[in-house]
């Protein structure tokens, strides 16, 4: 099976292709200025002509459905759409922070992807490994905070935790002389996005699986709400406060 | 013997503000299909456009629009000859929910892509009604987010005469009917009400009418009806809603049609075309018929309907960038002003 991965989740464009569960291309490009929009299709027709395949050769596209940034994830949901549709072939929604999870799955402990989110917040979750196969379980649920509420969930852990992802390079820089217990594993690195590849094996499954989403309904994964939303909802919620 | 051409489909797509559209349009006249997704409802809660939600209804309503619209005018897409969307002006994230959905169509049939400015889409809307207009032509775009006036000297070939220097006419249309708390969106409601209202009760100001340049200024207009509200309001006077609407209104067509028949003088032009949200009030487009009558001037009007974002405007402009040979690569990026 050809799988296409896109993944704009962050500002990274990391564009993959799986054949048959193997990597053929995983391709990476910082946007700067312009939008992932700009880049995305002219990225995609190179990687393709490198690899000789043709467009309609894909049998499927798996697309990261986020949490991340709003407008990056309609940027790709939007392309992964239309080329689902126009190729008539299936289309498999991977969140991101499973895909980052992924990534780092051979860790020993309790794994812990975050994603970038505005005002400060992060996009977080936890999961832990069952025990027989290393399969991913989500021990609580998607979830956005600022770094302070992150921390108190960390130091609730005794087992090793392994925090990693989108954003942690700054809120290393903005808190220098934090200590952390020892249980607590940072890992950094600069400009690594969930992981096109991940999101390409995992939409293989889905899709092999045919648990692939409706074409219509696959939505982004916002967690947040949109701030007029937010401001409107606090306002009823409070019409009793004085 | 006369060699019979094909037929020229073009799917278009609009997403530059609060309406998701998709049409299938043949040979830049024919309408076979213009779905129309309006996001006013969602909107109305917010007394105005709020642009990360409009970009949400987007993302949500692009794809089963743009199933629609083949389906209606019976088309598969293997027979599109191109695709047209906009790219701009407008809002940023909407804009980029047609954009990126468009390239990906367009690249995996093959087909060109065609970037579409949503101004000269409400310019050659009035072609879907009309069919021929001669060039050249005047053309006024007045909606919520552009009041601007164009030389049209042939298809494709525009000169800006003048541009709104602060809110566009439907804006302030928006922000009276706010202010006065008569809801959203406000060129309708105030259109209604002032139905029952005195245009001449209130003399407002009719912004750069005395100036030879073809700017257009409404931030002032807005001020003076505000003003004007606050001080009755001061003296406890009765409002008389009706009068202030009418009057608000004259005062907004006055000043249109003043710039535009200017403009027709100015470079000794025959035809006027509007086009835009605006475009669709009655009383606007009354008053333009007659000065065009008294004027020796033609106006052209789209229907109603096709005053409002839409887009199968997006397919005529596509149809004559597509005739002239003109298409983009698929690094375009949107613009927003």
């Amino acid at each position: 099976m050809k799988i296409l991965g896109i993944d704009t989740t962050t500002d990274v464009l990391n564009l993959a292709m799986t054949i048959n569960g193997v990597m053929s291309f995983d391709f990476m490009m910082k946007r700067e200025k312009i939008t992932h929009s700009a880049i995305l299709i002219p990225t995609l027709k190179n990687m393709l002509n490198l690899t000789e395949v043709k467009i309609n050769e894909l049998e499927g596209i798996a697309i990261s459905i986020g949490p991340g940034s709003f407008t990056g994830l309609r940027i790709g949901l939007a392309t992964a759409k239309g080329l689902a549709f126009s190729l008539s072939i299936p289309i498999a929604g991977v969140n991101a922070l499973e895909s980052y999870a992924l990534q780092w799955k051979e860790l020993p402990g309790i794994l812990c992807p975050i994603i970038r989110a505005r005002k400060g917040e992060y996009y977080f979750t936890f999961y832990k490994k069952r025990k027989n196969n290393h399969n991913l379980i989500r021990i609580e649920d998607y979830q956005c905070m600022d770094w302070f509420g992150i921390k108190e969930k960390l130091l609730k852990f005794d087992d090793s935790v392994f925090i990693f992802g989108h954003g942690l390079t700054e809120i290393r820089e903005n808190n220098e002389k934090e200590q952390y217990p020892n249980n607590i594993n940072f890992i950094i690195r600069e400009q690594n996005p969930p992981g096109a590849i991940n999101i390409a094996l995992i939409g293989e499954k889905k899709i092999f699986k045919k648990e692939n989403d409706n074409i219509f309904d696959l939505s982004p994964f916002y967690i947040r709400k949109s701030g007029a939303e937010a401001k409107k909802e606090k306002k009823q919620n409070s019409i009793f406060n004085y | 013997m006369k060699m019979k051409t094909k037929a020229k489909l073009i799917l278009a797509i609009e997403t530059s503000c609060d309406e998701t559209s998709v049409a299938i349009v043949k040979n830049g006249k024919q309408i076979l299909s213009n779905i129309i997704a309006s996001q006013i409802e969602v909107h109305k809660e917010y007394g105005g456009i709020v642009p990360e939600i409009a970009s949400r209804q987007h993302m949500k309503y692009i794809l089963v629009t743009c199933k629609e619209a083949l389906e209606k005018a019976g088309v598969l897409l293997e027979d599109i000859d191109a695709i047209a969307v906009v790219n701009g002006p407008g809002l940023k994230g909407s804009l980029l929910v047609g954009l990126s959905f468009a390239k990906a169509i367009a690249y995996v049939l093959n087909k060109p892509l065609i970037g579409v400015n949503h101004i000269e889409g409400h310019i050659y809307a009035n072609f879907l009604d009309n069919k021929k207009i001669e060039t050249p032509f005047i053309s006024l775009v007045v909606s919520g987010g552009h009041t601007s006036l164009i030389l049209v000297e042939e298809i494709g070939q525009h000169i800006v005469l003048g541009n709104t220097r602060d809110d566009a006419a439907g804006e302030v249309f928006d922000k009276i009917a706010k202010y006065l708390d008569l809801g959203y969106p406000g060129g309708p409601i105030i259109e209604k009400i002032a139905l029952n209202g005195k245009k001449d009760a209130i003399i407002f100001p009719r912004p750069l009418t005395k100036t030879s340049n073809l700017d257009f200024s409404f931030s002032g207009l807005k001020t003076a009806v505000i003003y004007f509200v606050r001080e009755k309001k001061k003296t406890k006077e009765k409002l008389q809603i009706e009068n202030i609407c009418a009057s608000f209104q004259q005062a907004v067509v006055d000043t249109l049609i003043h710039k535009t028949l200017s403009a027709a003088n100015k470079y000794n032009i025959k035809n006027i075309v509007i086009g835009g949200g605006v475009a669709a009030n009655e009383s606007l487009r009354k008053a333009m018929l007659e000065t065009g009558k008294l004027n020796n001037i033609m106006v052209y009007f789209p229907s109603k309907e096709l005053c409002t974002d839409n887009a199968a405007m997006i397919g005529v402009v596509g149809y004559y960038k597509l005739s002239k040979g003109f298409s983009d690569s698929f690094d375009i990026d949107v613009f927003t002003g």
